[in-house]
Formats: C-alpha cells, structure tokens, sequence
C-alpha cells in the first residue's frame, strides 16, 4: 500500500499540498481526482522522490522510502523522459541495464501489442506513441505499483482505446495502480478507489462500487457535489 | 469465445454498481439464447478486457455469479454457464417477471381493457419479431480448442 | 559502483560526437596552421635568395618546429579556446540538458534504483574525460604537427627542436600543458575546485530555482572570495610578512580543500533530497 499522512508542499507561495492524506492499495485502480492545478501531478512526482515535501511521510508498504523502492514502484509520466537522440530500443537496454525487475520479454510483448517500431527514435514520436511507449517503460518492470500521470491526456482516440484495454488486462491485475486524469469518463468503468482533491488535501476518499451501490451516484456525481461545497 | 457475440454491445450506466450490471448482462445473455446451458464463458481476465472494466470488478461479478449458481467453475478449467435447467428456468422466470411488471407499471396509466391489451401485446410481439430474429446468433457446441 | 559506470559510460557516449568534433577541428586547424607557416616561411627564404642572392641563412632564423609553433599562436590557439568553451557550457548543459527541452531525463535519472551520488560523479567524472581527452589528443597533435613540418621543410634548413620547447613556444599551452607537475596540479586542481562549485551552485538552482540562483552565486563568490583572500591578505606580496611564504601557500591549500570537500558535498546533498523536477 502506499500511505500520505500529512503531506504538506508549498510551491511559489502557495500550499499546494495541505495536510494531504490517503491510501493506494495493491490489486486496486485509484485514482486522484481534481481540477487543473490541484496538484496531481505534484502528487506523483512527490511520491517518486522527484519533488521534495516540505512535511508529512510518505511510506511504501509502510516503510519510508528510499532507493529500493524504484524496484517496486513504476512511474509512467505524461511527457518523454528519455533523451530524445535514443531509439526506442536503446532506451529498454537502458532500463535493463539499471532494473533488476526489468522484465524484457514483457518489454518486447508490451512492444509489439502496442505496435511501436524499436529502431525508431525517441525524438520523432507522436504524442500517442510516446505515451505508449512510457507505458511499456513502466509496465514492463514487475513492480509492485505503478503510478500513471495524465495516461489518456492529449492522445487520439485508437490510442487511448489501447491503453485503456491495458487498464483491465492482467498486466495490472495484482499491481497497485495510482493514475491522475482528467478524463472521468474514460476511467469510470475503470476504477476501484477515487480520491477527490480539493484545497491540497483529500476532499473525499470512497470505493466507486460502494457508492454506486449505496448511494447510487456516479464518480463525476460525487465530484459535482465535493466541488459545489 | 472471444468474437463478439454481445460483449462489447453492453452500455453501463454509472450509478449501478458495474458488477450487478455485469451479472444482468449474462443473464439477459441466457435468456436470449446467446449463451447456451454449459457453455464456456471468458475468463475473468478476458471478461475485463472485452467490457473494458476494472479487472477486480469482474472478478466481482464472477463471484456473484458462482454464488446464484448461474456459473459453475470445475478446478483449473474455464468456468461455464450452468446446466442446472431449475436455475435457467428460474433466471427466464426473473427476467420475464421484471419486463413484464415494468410494462404494467407503464401501461396502468392507460386505461384499457385486458383483451385488448393481449391483443395488441401479441400483435406488436409478433411484428417485432418478424424484423428483428431473437435465435439468430445462438452460438454452437461452445467447446474450447 | 557498477551503476557509476553505466551512467559514466552513457555520459560520455552522449557527448561523444561533439568531442570528436572538437578533436577533428583542433587536428585540422593546428596542422593546416603549420603546414601554411612552413610553407610561408619556406616561400620567404626564397623570395629572399631571388632578390639579393645570399642565402636564406644570412638573414633568418633556423627554421625549427618551435619556432613555427611560436609563429602560429593564433590559429593554434583558436580551437583551444574554442574547445575550452565548448567545454564550459558543457559543465552548465550536462545537468541542464536533462531538465530541459522535450524530455525530462531527470525523471529517469532520479529514479533510478542506485544512489544519486552516482548520477553526480558520473557528471563529474565525464567533464574531467573530456578535459584530459582533449589534452592528451593536444599533445599527441604536437609531434603529428612536427612530423608534417618536417615533411614540408627542405632538410637541410631544419634545426631539430624538442616538443617540450615547442609547446611551450604556445603562450596558450604554457597554461593548460605546463612544464612542472606543480603547476599543471595547481592549474588544474584550481580548475576542478571552480567545477566542484559550479556544479554545486547549479544544483543549488535546481532545488530553489529563482533563490537558488542568488544561492549560487553567492555561494560562488563566497568561495572565490575565500580562495583569493587570504593569500593577499595574509602578506604573499610582501617578502617581509608576518608568515612564511611556504605557510600561506599551506593554509592556502587547506581552504581550497575545504571548499572542494564542501562543494562536493553540498552537490550531493541537494541532489539527494532538494533537487526538484
């Protein structure tokens, strides 16, 4: 399970983060929910060590984090992060060489499922296949949790089908998945857990089946009514 | 099983727990012939995939499924609808019951005398029938390769 | 250990095609700038021979390598310098370039699963690569450049010259290819001390951004101040200070070990747990 207690971030003058709380569990979809500058991505790159937090813990499976935990946990951002000269070959031997969960038969699968050409380079990539390729980065290592920035932002539809269809295949089975989005729509049928942000902390944390059920809202129901308060 | 066959023809609605909504889904399924007494289902996994819902919510409906008894799961094999016929008479009963309580909910507000409502119901079943075959794509033997 | 030099490897493969560039650019200026001074000095001798009939020895100098060295400052000079800058910005770009632009590298290079300290060693180590690559190609240049002189030269007009005496003909060379081990540690030790705070000082801009740019300059000239103060202050100038010569140049030395062992870890502290994406 990752854990925030308490996580507190300013950047430029405001608390983006303010006393922010909540869980992913392993073999659970969450999601984080919440209008543009909410602090989402903050979020996730806060929980890979990328961003400094000013208080509050950040633990792993309840331990605090630390090197180990790039072994377990993957990271899937929403822009290219591997030097543009590179092909797209060349950064999978990257991730080998460093990774000891780095699973290049999976890589190569992931690959061909995703349709993308090995020999191309990063550099002349569309927004789509670069977003696809992120996703074999981070699919490919056997992880234990995989966090996914903005996965369907800014991509075609076909590729967005794609990735969506990697949400509910067995590549996520037992993982923890954290993802961000603001594509409700795409995600509803998708995920377990949502987590609504609101004012830097966690404005509503419930299991989406349970609130259908009990209540019979719908996950952009409730975000309608956490964000008319 | 993985060709069509009325799986990815399903539209959830978002305030109904999606895992009942899957459990309908096979029973409507059942009763519309599409799914014969022992045939093999999608796995779990597979299931997810081809409805593009969370995997544990198919997991869920699963569950559910095996608990009403609609499907039976004998150890490593794929997990098949069941063959107990008290069981698909009992779903034919349910959903039968549900269509026909909410056409007379609907109806009630008309008043109209009950022959003549058989009357036309038959004529109207008749007439959509004609144009649209309910049987037309009942699958075959249903055995895996 | 194995993960310092995986990065190290990829650093200088990353750099790689610049830096043969610079080495083909320094061969091909410094040799063509020879063989055009022979070939000047060779077309002087005999305008002269034409013209009054005396030979060329009557009038000029032994053509010697050194001399032609001393006579090419400064083409020879042109790709060093520019190498030298090159190299500078490099300094800045090697950690900058994976902040910036299309792709985050940093994203990568922070997460991996191997200490941080490696990704800054890596940096590190790479730059001084390139700067002792480029020197070792600049001396292997020199008898290259010899041996082109004296293929051009008629024999019989050579005087022989050693290659020490010929780089040190270079005004340029006499800095970065000195004579006395002292001095080329003291140049290039000073250099790698002025690395140490540079990179210190960009990291300090990578974790507090606008404050961290007045952190790093002032870090910096704190440092300066620091490594240039004190022999001043302390009576180096005056044969009759209060301390010895030999006792300034030691606490000297401690300062600037000081700040190089600060710098480094300044460096490393802030990119184990300030640095932000």
């Amino acid at each position: 399970m990752i854990e925030l207690k308490e996580v507190r971030k300013r950047y430029r003058g405001r608390n983006v983060l303010n006393g922010l709380s909540f869980t992913a569990e392993k073999g659970s979809i969450t999601c984080l929910i919440g209008m543009n500058g909410a602090g989402k991505s903050t979020i996730m790159k806060a929980i890979m060590g990328l961003v400094p937090i000013k208080e509050g813990q950040i633990l792993i499976d309840g331990k605090p984090r630390g090197k180990w935990m790039y072994e377990k946990v993957s990271f899937v951002p929403d822009h290219l992060t591997m030097p543009l000269g590179m092909k797209m070959s060349e950064g999978l031997t990257f991730m080998a060489d460093f990774y000891e969960s780095w699973n290049a038969e999976r890589a190569a699968e992931l690959m061909r499922f995703f349709r993308l050409e090995p020999k191309e380079k990063i550099g002349n990539l569309s927004k789509g296949t670069a977003a696809k390729y992120n996703l074999v980065l981070g699919l490919a290592l056997n992880s234990e949790y995989v966090l996914m920035d903005e996965p369907f932002s800014g991509i075609d539809l076909f590729s967005r089908e794609m990735i969506a269809d990697v949400f509910s295949s067995e590549l996520i089975e037992e993982r923890g998945v954290l993802l961000t989005t603001h594509e409700i729509d795409e995600v509803e049928y998708l995920i377990d857990k949502a987590v609504i942000l609101q004012d830097g902390k966690a404005g509503l944390e419930f299991d989406c089946e349970t609130m259908r059920s009990e209540q019979g809202k719908s996950i952009v129901d409730v975000m309608r009514e956490v964000y008319s308060r | 099983m993985r060709t069509g066959g009325g799986w990815e023809e399903v539209e959830f609605n978002s305030r109904e727990p999606v895992y009942l909504q899957v459990v309908r889904h096979f029973k409507e399924m059942i009763v519309a012939g599409k799914l014969g007494a022992g045939q093999v289902i999608p796995s779990r996994r597979e299931l997810g995939t081809l409805l593009k819902i969370n995997p544990n919510t198919a997991q869920r409906s699963y569950k559910e499924m095996e608990e009403r008894k609609l499907i039976v799961t004998e150890g490593n094999s794929p997990s098949r609808i069941t063959r107990d016929d008290s069981v698909l008479q009992a779903i034919r009963a349910e959903l039968l019951g549900e269509a026909v309580d909410a056409f007379v909910a609907a109806v009630r507000k008309v008043d109209v005398p009950v022959d003549e409502l058989l009357d036309l119901v038959k004529s109207k079943y008749i007439e959509a029938l004609s144009v649209n075959p309910a049987h037309a794509d009942k699958e075959g033997s249903g055995e895996r390769l | 250990m194995r993960n310092y030099l995986k990065l190290l490897h990829m650093e200088i493969h990353r750099f790689r095609s610049i830096l043969f560039v610079l080495m083909g650019l320094t061969a091909l200026v410094q040799i063509c700038a020879i063989a055009f001074s022979t070939i000047g000095e060779i077309n002087e001798r005999n305008a002269y021979f034409q013209q009054t009939g005396k030979p060329a020895e009557t009038f000029f100098a032994a053509m010697s390598f050194t001399r032609m060295v001393q006579n090419t400052q400064f083409w020879f000079a042109v790709p060093v310098g520019l190498s030298i800058a090159v190299l500078v910005i490099y300094a800045f770009l090697i950690w900058y370039r994976d902040w910036f632009g299309r792709s985050t590298f940093a994203f990568r290079l922070l997460a991996l699963p191997s200490e941080r300290r490696n990704v800054y060693f890596a940096k590190l180590t790479a730059i001084l690569t390139f700067i002792f690559a480029m020197l070792g190609f600049q001396l292997l240049l020199m008898p290259i450049c010899r041996a082109v002189f004296t293929m051009i030269a008629p024999a019989d007009q050579i005087q022989p010259s050693f290659i020490a005496d010929a780089i040190f003909a270079n005004q340029a060379f006499k800095i970065l290819l000195p004579r006395s081990f002292g001095e080329f540690f003291a140049n290039y030790g000073l250099g790698i001390i002025a690395l140490l705070i540079l990179f210190a000082s960009i990291l300090l801009e990578r974790s507090y951004r606008w404050l961290g740019i007045a952190l790093g300059l002032a870090y910096a000239g704190l440092c300066a101040a620091l490594m240039f103060f004190p022999p001043l202050a302390l009576g180096a100038e005056y044969s009759v200070g209060y301390l010895y010569t030999e006792e300034i140049y030691a606490i000297q030395i401690a300062i600037d070990l000081l700040i190089a062992i600060v710098s480094v870890w300044l460096g490393l502290y802030l990119l184990k747990k300030k640095v932000s994406v």
